[in-house]
């Protein structure tokens, strides 16, 4: 036990390591959310001039509506990614040395998911700050914005934890790349990631209701908009930690199977 | 009960078959002494990647009894891991990390405290002339460089026993040469057993105390290099015949009556393999005699001593075939990857 989270953080550890090394993909990661925040917001502002619209978003400031959106889309990619790097480990040979190693099979998948998480974490407290320097003000504070940076995490774990499994069963880069960008934009913009879903024609509303974005989306938007409201809270973060502890069993499973042969 | 002393390995019976149904290897036992080079010696696809694989953990035996230092793998297999060192046939190392952050990882993953990963970190990159690099990252290493590092990761946690698959495969000549340096080194100063598998005859020849030759997941032959080479006889004169010619075989059959000769086989390529016990130079004008005799002209005549190629030869039918543009495809294909990767 104490050597299986050893050993996930050294799995972590070297993802990490990676991570701050990769300058370019360090900013690159930073930049995006000023981007999407910048562009998109001012884009949108129009929305909030609109009493009607406004109402439907819940907030006057079109920003503060995204934030939540760029916050859990910044975690999507991350996590999506983090599952990713096990094709490649399996391609350089390096899975096959931990393998072969005295490590706990289970810090492979974990330390990935790991990995991914704590990557999730420092971005989401970047946009955090990037948005309250662009005026939005978070109604929970200080405590609010700790859980918000623990949901996204566990919203990562379920992406991570997914791909992760995915990728232990598909040995090409190219077919995961395909894959996962099939699945990550519709559920993106299936959500009420960026649209409120007052707003949305029926039919995509139904599909947003049950998107689990939207029920990660739920509670963040609740913390930063609204405040300690309980009551739209638990239930996503709820849906959240189940949906994550699954994802994380299945990418156990797949990964235990596709690695005993 | 593991006796006093046993051996290092102990294979009996191995028989494994992957989950496609594909047999990989077919009932073989040997055993390995210690402080022994032994060489497993075949082609691609033979059946010695998978053979190291089962002995230190990486895939479950389908039958047969493994046992490393007297200890049973199946039953025993954290102790197993921790006994044995493994260099995989690719070089696994994290090109985005230093020198110094690979050898780390791998020492954590052995559960070695971080003072004793510095210690013998020190200790092993200097044994391989790396200590110089320690700090660099590993993406400005050479091909040599890198397999070195990789051997002297496998060596972090102190094994009796240490398994190479093709420590030498896609490097050049020279750097070939180095790799067998260190590893005789190992042997003589540590005591070390070395278990490698490779498909380059000078390397069999010229590191391993017995070789094992492997063919389509069986043993045809074990013995020392010189024992295999002996086998096969003295001296191989190779005879070529001008046509395909009725009286062959009669000549065939007066050159058999020779006393020296041990024995002919007819190869592929046409040419006749006539095993002598010895003094092939002074046979060759006896042997254009009788040839003459019956009547069959020869087209060409030449002497050759063993070498381990004959040796696989005759004992798989088939010559060896160094795949090296396959190995060398795969690298490249590698290293597009990782500029790809970083771009």
């Amino acid at each position: 036990m104490v050597y299986l989270l050893s050993d996930t953080w050294f799995v972590a550890w070297r993802e990490l390591i990676k991570f701050f090394r990769t300058r370019v993909r360090l900013v690159v990661t930073l930049i995006q959310p000023v981007v999407w925040l910048a562009f998109m917001g001012n884009t949108m502002r129009g929305l909030t001039s609109n009493p009607v619209t406004a109402r439907a978003l819940g907030t006057e400031n079109y920003l503060a509506f995204m934030t939540p959106g760029i916050i859990l889309m910044t975690t999507l990619f991350g996590g999506v990614f983090g599952g990713v790097s096990i094709v490649w480990d399996r391609r350089i040979g390096y899975l096959e040395k931990l393998l072969a190693a005295p490590i706990s099979r289970g810090a492979i998948p974990f330390g990935k998911m790991l990995a991914a998480m704590i990557q999730g974490a420092i971005q989401v407290v970047a946009i955090i700050i990037i948005a309250s320097l662009l005026g939005v003000s978070f109604k929970t504070g200080p405590a609010g914005i700790v859980l918000i940076v623990l949901i996204a995490m566990l919203f990562s774990t379920i992406l991570s934890g997914l791909s992760l499994a995915l990728s232990a069963s598909i040995k090409t880069m190219e077919t995961l790349m395909a894959i996962v960008n099939f699945v990550t934009l519709p559920l993106m913009f299936t959500s009420n990631a960026l649209f409120p879903v007052a707003a949305m024609p029926s039919w995509l509303a139904a599909i947003a209701r049950v998107n689990p974005v939207s029920y990660a989306v739920g509670p963040i938007r609740t913390l930063t908009l609204t405040g300690w409201d309980w009551g739209s809270i638990l239930p996503g973060l709820g849906v959240i930690l189940g949906l994550a502890t699954l994802a994380s069993l299945i990418a156990q499973y797949v990964f235990q199977r596709a690695t005993t042969e | 009960m593991p006796s006093p002393s046993p051996s290092a390995i102990e294979v009996y019976n191995l028989t494994k078959v992957y989950r496609g149904g594909v047999l990989a290897v077919d009932d073989i036992s040997f055993t390995v002494e210690r402080g022994e080079i032994f060489g497993f010696l075949g082609p691609n696809g033979a059946g010695k990647s998978t053979t190291i694989k089962v002995l230190i953990g990486l895939l479950k035996p389908t039958k047969g009894r493994l046992l490393i230092n007297g200890i049973d793998i199946t039953k025993h297999p954290g102790e197993i891991k921790r006994a044995t060192g493994y260099a995989a046939q690719e070089t696994a190392i994290d090109d985005r990390l230093t020198c110094m952050e690979n050898i780390y990882l791998q020492g954590r993953f052995y559960h070695l405290s971080k003072r004793t990963i510095l210690e013998r970190s020190a200790e092993v990159l200097k044994m391989f002339d790396l200590y110089d690099r320690r700090n660099d990252l590993t993406a400005t290493f050479s091909g040599g460089m890198l397999k070195r590092l990789d051997i002297a990761e496998s060596l972090i946690h102190r094994p009796r026993i240490l398994f190479l698959d093709e420590p030498t495969l896609g490097l050049d000549v020279q750097t070939r040469k180095v790799i067998w340096e260190y590893i005789k080194r190992l042997r003589e100063e540590q005591g070390m057993t070395i278990f490698l598998t490779t498909h380059y005859m000078e390397e069999a020849d010229a590191l391993c105390d017995r070789v094992a030759i492997i063919d389509r997941g069986k043993i045809k032959a074990l013995d020392k290099p010189e024992a295999l080479k002996a086998q096969i006889g003295g001296e191989i004169v190779i005879a070529r015949f001008s046509s395909m010619d009725g009286r062959i075989p009669q000549a065939l059959e007066a050159i058999r009556a020779l006393p020296q000769v041990r024995g002919i086989e007819p190869k592929r390529d046409g040419a006749y393999w006539i095993i002598v016990s010895q003094d092939g130079d002074k046979l060759i004008p006896e042997i254009f005699s009788r040839c003459s005799q019956a009547g069959v002209s020869l087209e060409s005549i030449s002497l050759k001593k063993p070498s381990l190629d004959d040796v696989y030869l005759h004992f798989t039918g088939r010559e060896i075939r160094a795949e090296e543009g396959g190995a060398e495809a795969h690298i490249k294909a590698r290293i597009r990857m990782g500029r790809i990767r970083r771009g």
